[in-house]
């Protein structure tokens, strides 16, 4: 372990040296978007940074093609106008590897290349990291699928999200049980993984039920990413709940039926957050999935429409033509996103963020996806959203009562 | 310990020659280069791209001083960064501390932990040693996620940047280029006086024979426990100005496993128990990481995962002790090294 | 009473499946002082190979299992034989890193295959099981459990009564002595590498009809197989179990009485005090940490 000659010293700094200029170099080509904010030539670019892989890449994915989705319409129906001009609308996407700090740093990114308006990446952390640099930035974001309500304490105010925010998850869930279950179940237990979103769902959830006159017996909280929630349920069991609400995700939620059935915890139904509506949960419990009930942003019976996407339902039938694939919330809430957007431009006139930021702020209209109102801490308050419940494998939309499909089964499956 | 003649000096305690002049200037000019980057020749998000190779250079180097010249391969270095970030975190955010009194703050965590970690588990060896730090990271990580009404658990903690909360203005993107600059030189400039000093002599000696140093009269323990506590300093800064530059951090992303294996990375493919390696390996890799996530950005991983193999097996002594082999015998011959460790 | 009986009994099955997943680790460890990052991602080959089998030929994951096995056991063997034999002399964090490129290239290799989608293998006794008072054994479960002891047990046999076996523990203990009695090293090494990726991939297959898997629990994985190892102590498969099933139990105890999101934090906790305390583990021999190679 010599120390090193000079001459290799000389070297490796000439190398770092070549390699830095070389990186620089590289960067150059990044720079685009002559004219005004994010628009050349007739086109008005927005940035998305998504996580295309990584532990989010399936919803990701999902997000992408609702962004594209929204993109071909709003480019077949003319393009974005802004005052007197009409942009066509080009959504650039880079991955963020499903990671909040390179989220941020592709935010950034898409600010030195002109692209001043963004929509949000998948999942609450990392929009939450994103809507940091966005205000820094001056930049504006509208967000399709964070809806942990902390990222809207801060007081930022580029952010908008066009769904609802945590705390409905599972308040649609209760209510929708609470208004149609006979008998109305008396007992309730929560079982809460320990991410932020999940935590917030939980407590919206906890004080709906307890609005609707149930007793919370048990609140549990697990490991977010957990496949085995045995120690919950055990100690649920001889609390004998009516109820069992599962705020969490996928595979939390597939396991908490599994095992509840493996451990003969038998309540009347069961209630979780984002696991019922994918087809995955389906896949993987089978025979016991029937009767759970989910709640959704969205479904092809959401009412309202719009002049892009039409209603719910016209929504559905275009995307399933376009992509092959049912639709689903997912997409949903990203082509609604993206529409949000579009249409603050039209309404500022311009593609000035500062401009298109108050045009989003004020937007009051209904949507394929539901209304579109933001209150002033740009969150989507007033969208409900909707409860659905596995019934012959298939998720069928049981709340709010004018757009339900069929009537909740209780007890379940 | 018996004087040293000049005889038989350390290799690298020389007088100031001409030599050094010149290796001086070069240092100097190209010091000068990476402070007017920013101005003339980057844009603000290639600033901060720069930043995270600046970070991980500090990162890089600061395991080098425990897995290169002490040869205890670290595998939870990654706690020190993490506990430096949420120190500062919590200290602004909740005490509405200012940064430079957060900085300080965070490095004396670092070094504390670093005492009270090394002290049991740098008496085990090898494997191990690279277990127990693991073990030690993780373990961390659960109990932070766990303290959730300080850390704010997977909710993560926000150090407030913006408006009237922040307690210190927020430095941008520039800010950040200058001062990961400042630690990376730092970092190496720590790593070129230990590898002068008699601590790097004795932390070689350690890393070669363990017993015989201790034999020769040397402190095992303690010097160990000095670079731990060196390279825990080091990394904990860097953590402390990564949650300010993130403002929002989380604990999976703060403890994770997979900052701790591209520091190991990038020293090893550098070179361990060299000043300049783990530049080059922090260097590399990370720009390789962005292109590849860039251009093949399905593969990317995988793709990394390949490099990282094919870099082990041609080159495990790293790319500064692989070039100075190959000027000195002036052959390259990846396949010696092959011949060297395999079975 | 009966929620420390139920946890109790929760622990022992899962606990003896997670002695299968960790046995192999243990061998590896012990045998070759080698730690392979990529156990994780051997145990999900196994899982997958498992799913595929079942879902596009019907074939029963009891049976599917010993297909896994025998594909990780070639799978394994080729990898030490021509890979990580290459740098088995070199510092030890070599084949960490090693190993660790590979887990990235095999983890990959599974989400380019299978998508990040959740898996599991159904089974038409899955969610019955045996009531005993109030306590409740799940079919699935106890199934999984018999399977992964007699699996464990027939590697302590292989062990102990067979020439392969007599020449992995003899390598084991010293490379340079094997070699001189006619040993050949290299190919010991690979099959006692393939023996332990065939033993991960057989706990896959059965870890897959117990519950759902993803490619990202190959990491989740290789943890509980280190704490496991090293409570257990290195190369011995009775240590192995033993630490398995500790292990299960003293998860399912925090997990009931100290709550469900600090049983990670308790198994590193174990595996840090252990290490400290005795690194040797409960039944491992000193001699492996002090152990010199030729």
């Amino acid at each position: 372990m010599r120390d090193l000659s000079p001459i290799s010293r000389c070297l490796g700094f000439a190398c770092i040296l070549a390699v830095l200029v070389a990186g620089c170099g590289k960067g150059e080509g990044n720079a685009g978007g002559g004219g005004g904010e994010g628009t050349e030539g007739g086109t008005l670019r927005v940035g998305a940074a998504l996580s295309l892989t990584g532990s989010l890449a399936k919803e990701g994915r999902l997000t992408k093609l609702g962004y594209q989705f929204c993109q071909d319409k709003v480019n077949d129906a003319g393009g974005v106008s802004a005052g007197d001009k009409k942009y066509k609308l080009a959504i650039t996407y880079k991955d963020d590897k499903s990671e909040p700090d390179t989220a941020a740093q592709l935010v950034d990114q898409f600010n030195d290349s002109g692209s001043k308006l963004i929509l949000g990446p998948y999942g609450s952390p990392s929009t939450e990291a994103a809507s940091a640099v966005i205000e820094r930035n001056g930049q504006v974001m509208v967000d399709s699928s964070g809806a942990d309500n902390a990222i809207f304490a801060k007081g930022y105010r580029n952010t908008f999200a066009v769904l609802s925010p945590a705390t409905s998850y599972l308040a649609a869930i209760v209510q929708a049980i609470s208004e149609n279950a006979n008998p109305k179940p008396k007992t309730v237990a929560i079982i809460s993984a320990d991410d932020g979103f999940s935590k917030t769902a939980a407590k919206g959830g906890e004080a709906e039920a307890q609005k609707q006159g149930m007793t919370v017996v048990a609140k549990e909280e697990v490991a977010e990413h957990t496949t085995n929630v045995s120690s919950a349920l055990t100690k649920i069991r001889p609390k004998k709940p009516d109820l069992i609400l599962v705020s969490a995700h996928v595979e939390e939620g597939i396991a908490a039926v599994k095992q509840s059935n493996e451990l003969g915890v038998k309540p009347k139904g069961f209630g979780e957050t984002v696991a019922p509506p994918t087809p995955d949960f389906v896949k993987a419990l089978g025979k016991q999935a029937e009767g759970v009930v989910g709640s959704t942003q969205w479904t092809p019976d959401s009412e309202g429409q719009d002049k892009i996407f039409g209603t719910a339902k016209d929504y559905a039938q275009g995307f399933k033509e376009r992509f092959g694939e049912t639709a689903e919330y997912h997409s949903a809430e990203a082509a609604a996103a993206c529409l949000a957007l579009a249409l603050g431009v039209e309404k500022a006139g311009s593609t000035d963020p500062a401009k298109v930021r108050d045009a989003i702020a004020g937007l009051e209209t209904e949507s394929f996806f539901g209304p579109i109102k933001f209150d002033d801490t740009g969150k989507n308050a007033d969208k409900p959203m909707s409860a659905i419940q596995i019934q012959d494998g298939m998720p069928v939309t049981i709340f709010p009562a004018d757009q339900a499909q069929a009537k909740l089964q209780w007890p379940a499956g | 310990m018996a004087s040293v003649s000049s005889a038989t000096a350390p290799a690298g305690v020389r007088a100031i020659g001409p030599r050094q002049l010149v290796l001086g200037g070069v240092l100097l000019a190209g010091l000068v280069v990476l402070a007017l980057l920013p101005q003339y020749f980057l844009l603000s998000s290639e600033q901060r791209t720069m930043a995270g190779v600046f970070m991980f250079v500090a990162l890089a180097q600061g395991w080098n001083l425990i897995g290169g010249f002490a040869g205890y391969p670290s595998f939870g270095n990654v706690v020190f960064f993490g506990l430096g970030g949420y120190t500062t975190a919590i200290l602004m955010a909740k005490s509405g501390v200012a940064f430079w009194l957060a900085l300080p703050a965070a490095a004396a965590v670092g070094v504390a932990f670093a005492v009270l970690m090394g002290l049991p588990v740098l008496r085990l060896r090898g494997h191990y040693f690279a277990i127990a730090t693991l073990g030690v990271a993780e373990g961390v990580r659960e109990v932070v996620v766990n303290l959730d009404g300080l850390t704010g658990g997977n909710s993560g903690i926000t150090v407030p940047a913006v408006g009237a909360k922040a307690v210190t203005s927020y430095p941008g993107n520039t800010g950040f280029y200058f001062y990961f600059l400042a630690l990376a030189l730092l970092a190496t400039g720590v790593v070129w006086l230990v590898s002068r000093s008699r601590f790097g002599y004795g932390l070689r000696a350690i890393a070669q024979d363990e017993e015989a140093a201790a034999a020769a009269g040397i402190n095992t323990t303690r010097l160990k426990v000095a670079a731990f506590a060196l390279s825990g300093l080091l990394t904990a800064m860097a953590g402390a100005m990564y949650a300010f530059q993130q403002v929002t951090i989380y604990p999976a992303r703060l403890f994770s496993v997979d900052i701790t294996v591209l520091m190991v990375v990038m020293a090893v493919i550098g070179g361990t128990g060299t000043v300049i390696g783990p530049v080059i390996g922090a260097v590399l890799l990370q720009f390789l990481s962005e292109w590849l996530r860039t251009n093949y950005t399905d593969l990317h991983t995988f793709i990394f995962g390949g490099i990282i193999i094919v870099a082990v097996v041609l080159l495990p002594m790293g790319i500064v002790s692989f070039a100075r082999e190959s000027w000195a015998h002036r052959r390259i011959s990846l396949l010696d090294t092959i011949r060297a460790y395999r079975l | 009473m009966t929620q420390f009986l139920q946890a109790t009994v929760n622990g022992l099955l899962d606990g003896g499946l997670l002695a299968l997943v960790a046995v192999g680790f243990s061998l590896v460890w012990g045998v070759m002082n080698i730690v392979n990052l990529a156990h994780g991602a051997f145990v999900l080959i196994g899982a997958y190979i498992g799913w595929k089998l079942d879902s596009s030929a019907g074939i029963p994951p009891l049976l599917a299992m010993f297909v896994a096995a025998a594909a990780l056991l070639g799978v394994g063997y080729l990898v030490q034989r021509y890979l990580i034999n290459l740098v088995v002399n070199a510092p030890i964090w070599m084949t960490l890193l090693l190993t660790f490129g590979l887990s990235l290239v095999l983890v990959n290799g599974l989400v380019l295959l299978f998508t990040g989608d959740f898996r599991s293998i159904p089974t038409s006794y899955g969610s019955d099981g045996l009531t005993l008072g109030d306590v409740r054994i799940p079919y699935g479960r106890l199934i999984a459990f018999a399977i992964a002891i007699a699996f464990t047990l027939g590697l302590v046999w292989f062990m102990d009564r067979t020439r392969l076996g007599l020449a992995i523990k003899a390598t084991g203990m010293d490379r340079g002595a094997a070699r001189l009695m006619g040993v050949k090293v290299r190919r010991v090494y690979g099959l006692t590498f393939g023996i332990a990726a065939g033993l991960a991939g057989a706990a896959g297959a059965i870890y897959g009809t117990v519950d759902t898997f993803s490619p990202a629990d190959a990491g989740g994985f290789t943890l509980q197989s280190f704490v496991i190892a090293v409570l257990g102590g290195l190369g011995n498969m009775w240590g192995a179990l033993a630490g398995g099933l500790l292990l299960g139990v003293v998860q399912a105890w925090s997990g009931q009485y100290l709550g469900g999101t600090l049983i990670n934090a308790v198994a590193f906790a174990v595996l840090v005090t252990v290490l400290i305390v005795r690194p040797a583990g409960l039944l491992g021999k000193p001699y492996y940490e002090a152990r010199v190679e030729v």
